[in-house]
């Protein structure tokens, strides 16, 4: 039972670190490779003021998300007119060097054996409660005028600028609630596995969530989520076949991307559902 | 640079003078001026590769210009950027339709209101009661443009999966919504056969008679050249050939020439 509770709970963490993940791809259409690095950084922030400090639980996550969108504008606002191509490259090499940073200040992180002694303030309905509200969140902003001109501006910026739509400010701007959000997921992680190394957070887990991204659906925020419960959860399910698993895992991703280039959801959302069922009784009345 | 000496026009609502643009070693634009008066349509012709479409860029701030001066209403917009331009009040389709694909035919319309929309992130992302009234407000107005090019009833299409004709007027109704002072259309005709031809005409018009903006277009089809514009200008090489009224332009030896090439 424990082991399907840790499951579930590491699920959720992941379904809202993917959320940032979807934010910058999916919405705006960059590539981040450093995503994981948010996490990271919102992770140790939140825990280092508890460990020195013993900030309540509150003001340390407020810290953390803060530290985290702090840190993606020091990112973001250099790199975001750069070309999409460079800002992987870019994001890529920052994600990197907070892991270097992490690593080489063992003093006060831990160093690569890892900060430890976090508290455990951080269960399974917690997380449930936060990916609800994260989702909300996310997809409140998707729906918004942030979200229409951010997908404007992933298909094409010159038509977007000729609409009047500032396309590095909109960039910029959801990258940050990218950053707020991930870093949210790092606070999470921290105070639930009471234990944080640096290698964790590598370039891998940020490449993770961009499968994740795409074999869901790249516009897809419903398919984001779905897929994030199901290629995190298939790895377990597979341990059975221990020695198989990670080509298993591969060759589903592979079937997946070549059978459905635009994901398993494509541009589908769940909430098209309801609207059409209220579109139809609107014909009616 | 002696090519590049602003002429001064007469007072319009847009103003172009003098505009330069080189590539490299290629004059694409070589001291291009017209004017637009309010409620004017203005045609600009000219044979392949004359550099129009780089005019179209340099007024909406595509392209910086190497010199010369683009006015709106007495403005100077030269040098600013795309957006701002754009949001002073200059709209634009393009020759090779630009529609946002992740987005459907209505939320394409809608952009043009998103940056102006009077609500903040909080109210964004917790989708409070300003947000909710701000975009209502907006979908309808933008379903007032889609009635009015003729595409009401297609608000959820994709707008990839709508025949070619009607992407033309999903880029128009988008354009529109902006409620530009000048709106640019590059080829508006490109691509329709001849029945869709006549009915973007008489949708100009009408579009034209109620809202009574300037419009300044592109176009190759002598149909729609004719029958829309009050003023032509010819460009060649970047240079202005000709100007003035259609049928007086369109007789014009130096214009003849430049289309279909000397007569002897």
């Amino acid at each position: 039972m424990d082991y399907i509770y840790s499951i579930l709970t590491l699920t959720g963490i992941t379904m809202i670190g993917v959320m940032g993940t979807y934010m910058v791809t999916g919405l705006t259409g960059q590539f981040s490779f450093g995503q994981a690095a948010f996490m990271a950084v919102g992770g140790y922030v939140s825990a280092m003021l508890t460990l020195r400090f013993n900030l309540p639980f509150p003001v340390v996550v407020l810290a953390g998300s803060a530290a985290a969108t702090l840190t993606g504008l020091l990112v973001g606002m250099p790199t975001i007119r750069l070309r999409r191509d460079y800002i992987s490259l870019v994001t890529f090499g920052f994600g990197e060097a907070i892991i270097s940073v992490l690593n080489n200040s063992a003093q006060l992180t831990g160093g690569a054996e890892g900060l430890v002694g976090i508290p455990k303030r951080v269960d399974l309905p917690l997380v449930a409660v936060s990916v609800v509200c994260c989702l909300f969140l996310v997809a409140c902003y998707k729906n918004s005028k942030f979200g229409r001109q951010s997908l404007a501006l992933r298909t094409d910026e010159l038509a977007a600028r000729s609409m009047g739509i500032d396309v590095n400010r909109m960039k910029l701007v959801t990258f940050l609630f990218a950053s707020a959000i991930t870093g949210y997921a790092g606070v999470l992680y921290a105070f639930y596995s009471q234990y944080l190394e640096p290698g964790y957070y590598n370039w891998t887990v940020s490449a993770e969530w961009l499968i994740i991204v795409f074999v869901g659906g790249i516009n897809s925020l419903t398919g984001a989520m779905v897929s994030s419960v199901i290629l995190t959860g298939l790895p377990e399910l597979l341990r059975f076949a221990s020695a198989w698993r990670i080509l298993i895992y591969c060759i589903i991703v592979l079937l997946i991307i070549n059978y459905r280039p635009n994901g398993i959801f494509g541009d589908w959302e769940i909430n098209r559902l309801w609207k059409k069922r209220k579109a139809v009784q609107g014909g009616r009345a | 640079m002696n090519s590049c000496i602003a002429t001064p026009s007469t007072r319009g609502l847009l103003e172009v003078s003098g505009l330069c643009k080189s590539f490299g070693g290629v004059k694409a634009v070589d001291g291009f001026s017209f004017d637009a008066k309010p409620g004017e349509i203005v045609g600009i012709i000219g044979p392949n590769g004359a550099g129009k479409t780089t005019v179209f860029n340099l007024v909406t701030g595509v392209y910086t210009p190497d010199s010369g001066s683009v006015r709106l209403d007495g403005v100077e917009l030269s040098g600013w950027r795309q957006d701002v331009i754009a949001r002073a009040g200059i709209g634009r389709t393009f020759q090779n339709i630009r529609l946002f694909k992740g987005l459907n035919v209505l939320e394409n319309v809608m952009t043009a209101s998103d940056p102006y929309a009077p609500y903040n992130f909080l109210s964004a992302i917790l989708s409070l009661p300003a947000k909710r009234a701000a975009d209502r407000q907006a979908t309808g107005q933008a379903r007032e443009y889609l009635d009015l090019v003729g595409l009401g009833g297609m608000e959820e299409a994709r707008p990839e999966s709508l025949p070619y004709g009607l992407q033309r007027k999903l880029e128009l109704a988008r354009a529109l919504a902006i409620r530009p002072k000048v709106i640019l259309l590059d080829e508006p005709a490109a691509g329709l056969n001849p029945s869709e031809v006549r009915e973007f005409i008489d949708l100009v018009r009408r579009l034209h008679e109620r809202f009574n903006f300037t419009i300044v277009f592109i176009e190759h089809r002598m149909e729609v050249v004719m029958n829309l514009s009050h003023k032509l200008f010819v460009l060649s090489f970047g240079k202005l050939l000709a100007s003035g009224e259609p049928e007086v332009v369109r007789r014009n030896p130096a214009v003849i020439e430049a289309y279909i090439g000397d007569e002897e």
